[in-house]
């Protein structure tokens, strides 16, 4: 078991072309078998250097799921390979339209407690943050395909604002949940 | 550098040679040990042909029994008699704080961060009374088996945190157990369902036991169990079942009280009434309640809807993990298709029918709640001892709370997030705050708010020595890795000039060990925290003391009072009841104080006339010595 594979790029562990859109079954597929070849489960009883290996190799091939499952986290990745780190970057220019809209959705949060059920109105914007993150994608893809990186990095921009929303959301969520109880 | 934990060397038998492998799940109420013979797992019998252990540990002056021999003794030696210790797994003595007032223990008031019990054996922790019962397994397993055992995996609540996952990896060392893997009860469940039935999707198992609930949300494909996202509460079970039940029985008996004011035995009658009450009322719709011993005499009857109603906040609680967990798995209740229950206290019908109408669907209750999660774990012991080459099973199993670090203002940075599958490893790069500096401390912590303060704090440690640079030059990689067993070893690095540290996040037994201890100390709490728990704790035991010293009193020499002079008495002892549940140590020092005034009287009568009872009978010397005393 040599740790070559510490040294290829997440698409190539699971064998996968390099972009944004990506078949999911196929990228569960493929963990569940490396998973299957790699996991310390299956070197319980072997040497100490090759459980090592296993577990390093195990957490690589982890951290690569989790990358490519997330939109977010698979987007970062994918500039990163492009040779730009979004995550050192501070900018915060923004199309005003994109700005207005995340203060409207800001105030409905901040009114949640006077909604008559405040769990089904999270839970709609709940529903149009994730459909509002899927064109965010969309265009990330489109972005990322054309070699447009100023254009995908205001996407990306976007779909953390997004995310933080969606946070927002589970944070209050929880916490009426909380007050329910 | 401990950058990589490694687990106990594997054995290198021969190959076709069966090993000799369990399962166990050490519950809180109850624990059992099972394995794979002839490719069937089930749990192993003692000698008596139960399944099913106690989980409880007696000292004794000669010996320390476990199980049933044990548990007969729970009402008429609660001191020595130890149940529940999974509570208090991993936990620290500000922990007490939330646990200690139900409990009949004696508390070793020290300095000792981890709390130890005072036994006629001498004092214990959580950790050694946990061996005691592992101990106790290994032996039937090596007598039913007939041969030393290669390893156990062993069961832990999903939700345990990685102070409650080492003090159980901890247990097993010292009672000389070599641990395969720590397993999550649900995903033990699961393996066992799964396996059983063949069937795939995705699936919810719904583990309520002694004292832990956990809900996981998992994939099950071609052998594979995907562990989606996972919740609960380590501190919420059956136990509390009968807590609540108890406080109801002393209420309709009249006792303005709760457990913590009545004796210790008094309280074990009543919790196992209130258990028996609870477990009848699975079959039955009402069940009569019989209590008579000297401090308490109450008889009456509980109905099922009358119970339910009692249990119903603690039941929707429940419901608000699996909600927030399905969630966090993005599956929708409608993608769900089985809910497995695990663990005795699923046996209330009340959860049944909420679980049930939650998820919109009947709960899957043919499986033996109480056996399932052993059988689970013996089947993961044989693959992980190689008694099954070829075979494509395989656990992906999560972390269930979020790790990170301090940093400025005592905020949180998530290092790794909640649910992220394991082994897992991850670094992120700090810097320095000030010019010059030359030292970093790393304070580690597990949970999901922002503030420290909020979290559970993990480990503390230095890294010293770095040469100095300006303010937010140094570049400090601090790297978390994560195990199979979910246990973190923390690394830091100052990349520039390659100085290291790193630490096993590792609350120990070791408590004859004062490093070990101090360090423990400064890991787990905040001291100055400890000293003011410790203080208010010192408060209410001599609060306890002086109220059980007047009930003795009063139970002998009321007499001697005037009605108006008892009212006084009455009033303030009703008091210091009071503000003795509290958490102001100044004002119980105070009611205690009251107390002991509107006693003086009392006592110089008492005094007088125990010391007339004494001269009819003993000489003037003997007066006199006891006069000095």
């Amino acid at each position: 078991m040599s740790n070559e594979l510490l040294t290829r790029n997440f698409y190539q562990l699971f064998d996968m072309p390099v972009a944004y859109e990506i078949d999911m079954d196929h990228l569960q597929q493929h963990y569940r078998n490396l998973a299957q070849s790699v996991h310390p489960d299956k070197f319980a009883s072997a040497g100490d250097q090759e459980r090592r290996i296993s577990m390093q190799q195990t957490s690589w091939i982890n951290k690569a799921f989790q990358t490519l499952k997330d939109p977010i986290e698979r987007a970062v990745y994918l500039l990163q390979l492009k040779g730009v780190d979004v995550r050192l970057e501070n900018e915060t220019t923004m199309d005003a339209a994109f700005l207005m809209q995340q203060m409207e959705l800001r105030e409905a949060l901040e009114g949640v407690h006077t909604q008559t059920d405040p769990l089904a109105f999270l839970d709609m914007e709940l529903a149009k943050v994730k459909s509002a993150m899927q064109g965010l994608s969309r265009e990330f893809s489109a972005a990322y395909q054309a070699d447009a990186v100023d254009e995908a990095k205001e996407c990306l921009r976007k779909m953390q604002f997004m995310q933080k929303a969606r946070k927002e959301i589970d944070t209050l969520m929880a916490k009426i949940e909380d007050e329910l109880f | 550098m401990a950058l990589l934990q490694i687990s106990e060397p594997g054995q290198s038998a021969a190959p076709h040679q069966h090993r000799l492998a369990v399962g166990i799940d050490l519950g809180t109420t109850n624990s059992l040990v099972a394995t794979v013979r002839s490719g069937e797992a089930s749990t192993l019998p003692d000698m008596q042909g139960n399944h099913s252990t106690p989980s409880v540990v007696r000292y004794s002056k000669d010996r320390v029994c476990v199980g049933n021999a044990a548990a007969m003794h729970a009402i008429t030696d609660p001191k020595n008699t130890i149940v529940s210790v999974k509570r208090f797994m991993g936990r620290g003595v500000a922990d007490l704080h939330v646990l200690g007032k139900k409990l009949p223990y004696d508390f070793v008031d020290s300095d000792a961060a981890v709390p130890r019990i005072r036994t006629v054996r001498g004092e214990v922790s959580a950790t050694e009374i946990s061996a005691e019962i592992l101990r106790y397994l290994k032996a039937r397993a090596v007598n039913v088996l007939g041969g030393d055992l290669t390893g156990a995996v062993i069961t832990v609540p999903a939700y345990f945190d990685d102070a409650q996952r080492q003090a159980t990896k901890d247990a097993a060392r010292l009672a000389g157990i070599n641990v395969l893997r720590l397993l999550n009860e649900p995903t033990a469940a699961a393996v066992a369902y799964g396996l059983d039935t063949g069937k795939e999707g995705v699936i919810a198992v719904y583990d309520l036991g002694g004292g832990t609930f956990d809900i996981s949300i998992l994939r099950l494909n071609k052998g594979v169990f995907e562990v989606l996202a996972t919740g609960g509460d380590s501190a919420l079970g059956g136990d509390d079942f009968d807590h609540k039940i108890a406080e109801w029985i002393l209420q309709q008996a009249g006792v303005a009280a709760d457990t913590s004011e009545l004796d210790a035995s008094t309280v074990r009658l009543l919790m196992q009434q209130a258990r028996a009450a609870k477990e009848a009322l699975a079959v039955a719709e009402q069940v009569e309640i019989k209590i008579s011993n000297d401090s308490l005499s109450w008889q009456g009857s509980l109905s099922r809807s009358q119970m339910n109603e009692l249990l119903d906040a603690m039941i929707k609680q429940t419901i608000l993990a699996c909600r927030r967990t399905l969630r966090d798995a993005d599956v929708a209740i409608e993608d769900i298709s089985e809910v497995v229950m695990v663990g005795g206290s699923t046996r209330v019908l009340r959860v049944r029918e909420k679980v049930g109408e939650f998820f919109a669907r009947e709960p899957l209750v043919s499986i033996d709640p109480d056996k399932v999660v052993a059988v689970g774990a013996a089947l993961q012991a044989d693959v992980l001892a190689g008694n099954r080459p070829g075979e494509d099973m395989l656990l992906l199993d999560i972390i269930p709370l979020s790790l990170g670090l301090e940093t400025m203002g005592g905020l949180v940075e998530k290092i790794i997030q909640r649910n992220t599958p394991i082994p897992v490893a991850k670094a992120q790069d700090f810097t320095t705050y000030k010019d010059g500096q030359t030292a970093m401390a790393i304070h580690v912590v597990q949970g999901e708010r922002d503030l420290v303060s909020d979290c559970r704090s993990l480990a503390r440690f230095e890294l010293r020595g770095f040469p100095p640079h300006v303010a937010g030059a140094a570049r400090i990689r601090v790297t978390f890795q994560i195990d199979a067993d979910g246990l973190l070893v923390v690394s830091a690095r100052e990349q520039n000039s390659g100085v290291e540290a790193s630490v096993d996040v590792k609350p120990s037994y070791g408590l004859s060990d004062s490093e070990v201890e101090t360090m423990l100390r400064d890991s787990m709490t905040h001291a100055q925290d400890d000293m003011q728990l410790r203080a208010l704790r010192e408060q209410q035991v001599e609060g306890e003391r002086v109220l059980a010293a007047l009930d003795a009193a009063l139970a002998v020499d009321a007499d001697l009072l005037s009605e108006k002079e008892r009212e006084a008495i009455d009033a303030a002892r009703a008091s210091l009841v009071e503000t003795n549940v509290g958490n102001d140590a100044e004002a119980i020092k105070a009611a205690i104080k009251m107390l002991e005034a509107s006693c003086d009287e009392f006592v110089a009568r008492r005094m007088n006339n125990s010391i007339k009872q004494a001269m009819r009978g003993h000489s003037i010397d003997e007066y006199a010595r006891h006069n000095e005393e």
